[in-house]
């Protein structure tokens, strides 16, 4: 004597509920989300021009794409962008794997290290900005005076308006203020790997290098690749500082695809071609991404026991 | 020179080699933060000698009283940001932890792809979203408001809410929750009386993450308001135009700006680091 | 007092059956327990008596009723689980009278019952306790008493004592069995721990991949088991098997394993097999003798227990053994000849093919 279910089991009353609680979240997210980036991929396709006052839109297809091609601002660009990826990455990454490994060593097992840690992660960038703009002044900053005191310079330099330097000052004035975040998270990294893992490896007669090599590197895949997306999604997203520092100077030479994209949205008003610019540029995170996750598979996350 | 020495020689050089980094860490961070301080106590004619002139005796409270007396703007763009990171952030703990719960726990379909989703949402760079949201905003004539300028927080706070809330209520052991449904709970009373409290140390951390990258930015906000809300970092942006050279008010301005923060960063540092590590076992 | 009927009940996750079909009749203030290994779908039938999951297909009546589509509040049951059910930011007082806040029970009443309910559980002390500083078998008394605070019709106990050491379970098993007895309280109680079943339950289903192998007294499964799987679940140490063939000649029937002969009695005429068959004789240890006169073979393995010694028999040609179970600590050493007796009406005789019981005892 079968019998099929009748009425709304208890899964069904549960998923309802489910929906009921998503839903608000969902619809925020739609809104300020999904419409807008619906939006900006039409405006990419697009040429959006002011005209007396109000707006016109008139379909170009890929013209705006096939703009990207050949416009010497983009290539400029994109160099740049690709300079700072690489280097605040491999410098933040490496730096906070230094720091975190210090940190987690009983010498710097001390709180105070941890509070250091937080300052520069709760400046907000631009305060982190001003500051800098500071450090690297022309004629005064402090840059300049420790670097001559040491003899590392003869004169004081301009550093933003140094053609050759200034990316590079900029990407150090970010790795500092990175660095912190990505270290913590490290550290956290690395207070989940079980000791004994290490002293079986000492039992096997494992050098420091090869202990780094065979315990400490596997056990921080998850957080280092985290840590790698993460970092390049921020590196290429950097604004507040190009904004405030050098606004893509000098000429062009710290211009970041995100700040083209900005200056070609709100100082040229070309909608059109700015939301191309923009959308590609999440194109590239979002392939970057799938290939980092692909490249350096994290394992799966750990959940605790559930019967 | 024997095994037993060499070892200690070895071990000896180590232990230096920690002490040095450790060092060289703290002088690295550190130094901009010290010489942040120093240029808000140093005068103007300290600062343009080249080198400036550190000297305790010359210590002053002129560019700190400078910025003071632009107080009433500065008191008013804590304000702002005050009120549009609280607001942000208990929005986003109501909403995020409640699609959390339901994504963990009540079986919505494609639970995983959504969450992946939603992680994809902190990718984009705001200039993707601007202009729509700039449009949508100023038909709703929400340009220049408190509300206006949460709403589009929320697009990049939310989404870190539910991943840090999504991960630890998954890891909340069933049969508590099961214990309360044979106990005669609905599920909101689960919610409420028994994972809500469990779930305060997490709750904490993204309210704390929240609050910061509400209070911090910048893009958004620079775009989105005119007069009425202008927030912290648009303050501090604009004392740097403002101050061309008085450089010691101005990086005053920067650091009282940012005193706030990191005191808040300080006094909440254990659910921040707590958040953390979730976040490293979880990816 | 309810009375629980599980009819045909299928339950599947993924592709596979957990339940795969299980009747069972529970009568009113029975204690019932569901026995069998891990993956054998005890906890899965717990789970759906209790409403925590829904059924794939198949009908539970509780007195009479159908309960499919009830909650588990409103099918009037209440639950002990393994472990991790207490809630941890509440005391032990919270944690008994949760289910009478959420009821809405007036503050003086509730405190009243958890009273009486912490009196009976002796858990007064610990009442403004958090469960974390409880100890294992504390909280699985808070557990119970958060269960007995309902006042419902049925039990359901999810290896509640798996978690405790050995002499703390003993002791938690008879007070659950009491705490039974003098409530009156139907009970389905779910364990892979067989001594554990035989000594609390009234009725035991012996569960295996999904389905109820046998549903009898403690005594029944013991002495007459259904299936060889069944025989050597329950008692320990193990059932012995020896593996072997029937000779039958005239009136004579005899079991032969590897060179060794054992003359059957009168039983043996029940036994459906013929002439050649394989088959399976099963006997317990305890009924195995250590004697005087019998059949000769040679000790491999002495193990003493304490109040008995476990002693290895097997034989040359031959890799089969037999425990025996003596009293007391005996000093044999092995390679000695001894011979062993084996009661002819404790023999089971199963089928080598099906596992089923063909005969005896």
């Amino acid at each position: 004597m079968t019998d099929t279910p009748t009425g709304p089991t208890l899964e069904d009353r549960r998923r309802r509920m489910g929906y009921f609680l998503v839903a608000p979240a969902m619809l925020v997210l739609i809104l300020v989300v999904l419409f807008p980036i619906i939006r900006s991929l039409i405006y990419s396709f697009q040429s959006v021009k002011p005209e007396g006052g109000r707006f016109r839109a008139t379909w170009v297809w890929f013209d705006n794409y096939r703009f990207m091609g050949s416009d010497p601002a983009v290539r400029r660009a994109l160099r740049n962008t690709i300079f700072f990826t690489v280097g605040e990455v491999v410098l933040v990454i490496g730096i906070a794997l230094t720091v975190a490994l210090l940190l987690n060593h009983p010498f710097g097992r001390f709180g105070a290290f941890r509070i250091i840690l937080l300052i520069p992660w709760a400046i907000a960038p631009v305060a982190n900005a001003v500051l800098w703009e500071w450090i690297l002044n022309g004629s005064y900053g402090v840059l300049n005076a420790v670097l001559l005191r040491l003899g590392l310079i003869s004169e004081y330099k301009i550093w933003l308006g140094d053609a050759g330097l200034a990316l590079r000052m900029v990407l150090l004035a970010d790795v500092w203020k990175s660095v912190p975040f990505i270290a913590l998270l490290l550290l956290a990294g690395l207070q989940n790997i079980p000791n004994y893992l290490y002293r079986a490896a000492r039992l096997d007669g494992a050098t420091l290098w090869q202990r780094f090599r065979f315990v400490t590197l596997p056990g921080l895949r998850t957080p280092l690749t985290l840590a790698v997306i993460l970092q390049t999604i921020w590196a290429i997203k950097v604004f507040d500082l190009i904004y405030v520092l050098t606004k893509g100077g000098p000429g062009d030479r710290t211009l970041m695809a995100n700040f083209l994209a900005y200056r070609v949205t709100f100082n040229y008003l070309d909608f059109g071609y700015g939301a191309a610019l923009a959308n590609a540029i999440f194109l590239a995170m979002l392939v970057l991404s799938l290939i980092y996750i692909k490249v350096l598979k994290p394992g799966a996350p750990r959940s605790r026991q559930q019967t | 020179m024997n095994e037993g020495t060499r070892r200690r020689i070895h071990l000896l050089l180590r232990d230096g080699a920690i002490i040095a980094g450790l060092g060289i860490f703290l002088i690295w961070t550190l130094a901009p933060i010290a010489w942040m301080i120093l240029t808000s106590l140093l005068p103007h004619r300290a600062l343009i000698t080249r080198p400036p002139d550190i000297d305790p005796a010359l210590f002053t409270l002129k560019n700190i009283n400078g910025v003071l007396e632009d107080r009433a703007v500065l008191v008013d763009s804590f304000i702002n940001s005050a009120i549009v990171a609280c607001a942000t952030t208990a929005l986003a703990l109501t909403l995020g932890s409640l699609a959390a719960y339901a994504i963990a726990r009540l079986s919505v379909p494609g639970g995983n792809k959504l969450m992946l989703m939603v992680l994809a949402t902190q990718m984009f760079p705001g200039i993707v979203l601007i202009i729509p949201l700039f449009i949508l905003l100023s038909r709703a004539h929400l340009i220049d408001t408190h509300i206006g300028l949460v709403i589009v927080y929320l697009s990049f706070v939310l989404p870190v809410v539910m991943w840090i809330l999504k991960g630890f209520f998954e890891s909340i052991p069933v049969q508590l929750e099961r214990a309360a449904m044979v106990d005669g709970a609905t599920t909101m009373q689960t919610f409420r009386l028994v994972v809500l409290p469990m779930s305060l140390p997490p709750l904490f951390a993204a309210g704390v993450f929240a609050f910061i990258e509400s209070w911090n930015e910048f893009f958004y906000a620079v775009i989105l308001t005119r007069t009425e809300v202008k927030t912290v970092p648009i303050r501090i942006s604009e004392f740097s135009g403002q101050y061309r050279t008085a450089y010691g008010e101005m990086i005053a301005a920067a650091m009282i700006a940012s005193i706030p923060v990191i005191i808040m960063a300080i006094v909440f540092r254990k659910y921040i680091l707590l958040g953390f590590s979730e976040g490293a076992v979880k990816g | 007092m309810t009375r629980i009927e599980l009819i045909d009940i299928v339950k599947t996750f993924g592709g596979v059956n957990a339940c795969d079909g299980v009747d069972l009749l529970i009568e009113e203030r029975e204690f019932v327990t569901l026995l069998g290994p891990s993956g054998c779908g005890k906890s899965t039938t717990l789970n759906l008596i209790a409403g925590l999951d829904d059924v794939t297909s198949g009908t539970i009546l509780m007195n009479g009723k159908r309960v499919n589509e009830l909650s588990p509040y409103q099918r009037d049951v209440a639950m002990v689980f393994q472990q991790y059910a207490l809630y941890p930011h509440m005391t032990v007082a919270e944690n008994i009278g949760f289910t009478l806040r959420l009821r809405k029970r007036p503050k003086s009443e509730i405190r009243e019952r958890v009273q009486r309910v912490a009196e009976l559980l002796e858990l007064t002390a610990l009442l403004d306790r958090l469960p974390r500083e409880l100890s294992g078998g504390q909280q699985q008394r808070v557990a119970i008493g958060r269960a007995v605070i309902r006042e419902p019709g049925v039990f359901l106990f999810d290896e509640p004592f798996s978690n405790l050491d050995a002499a703390l379970r003993i002791r938690m098993r008879s007070e659950v069995r009491q705490l039974h007895d003098r409530l009156g309280v139907t009970s389905v109680f779910v364990t892979h721990d067989q001594e554990e079943a035989m000594s609390i339950s009234d009725r035991i289903a012996v569960m295996r991949l999904g389905k109820v192998e046998q549903f009898g007294t403690p005594e029944e499964i013991y002495s007459t088991p259904v299936s060889k799987y069944v025989a050597q679940f329950v008692g320990s140490p193990r059932m012995n098997i020896l593996d072997g063939e029937l000779l039958r000649s005239g009136k004579q029937t005899d079991f032969r394993f590897g060179p060794i002969v054992i003359p059957l009695g009168a039983q043996a005429a029940t036994i459906g097999a013929i002439d050649g068959n394989r088959i399976e004789l099963g006997i317990r240890s305890e009924h195995v003798r250590i004697g005087d006169s019998g059949l000769p073979a040679m000790v491999r393995f002495v193990q003493p227990i304490g109040p008995e010694t476990h002693v290895t028999v097997g034989w040359n040609d031959t890799a089969q053994t037999l425990i025996a179970r003596v009293p007391g600590i005996v000093r044999l050493q092995p390679g000695a000849q001894v011979d062993v007796v084996l009661d002819p009406a404790s023999m089971l005789f199963f089928d080598p093919e099906t596992g089923n019981r063909i005969a005896g005892a």
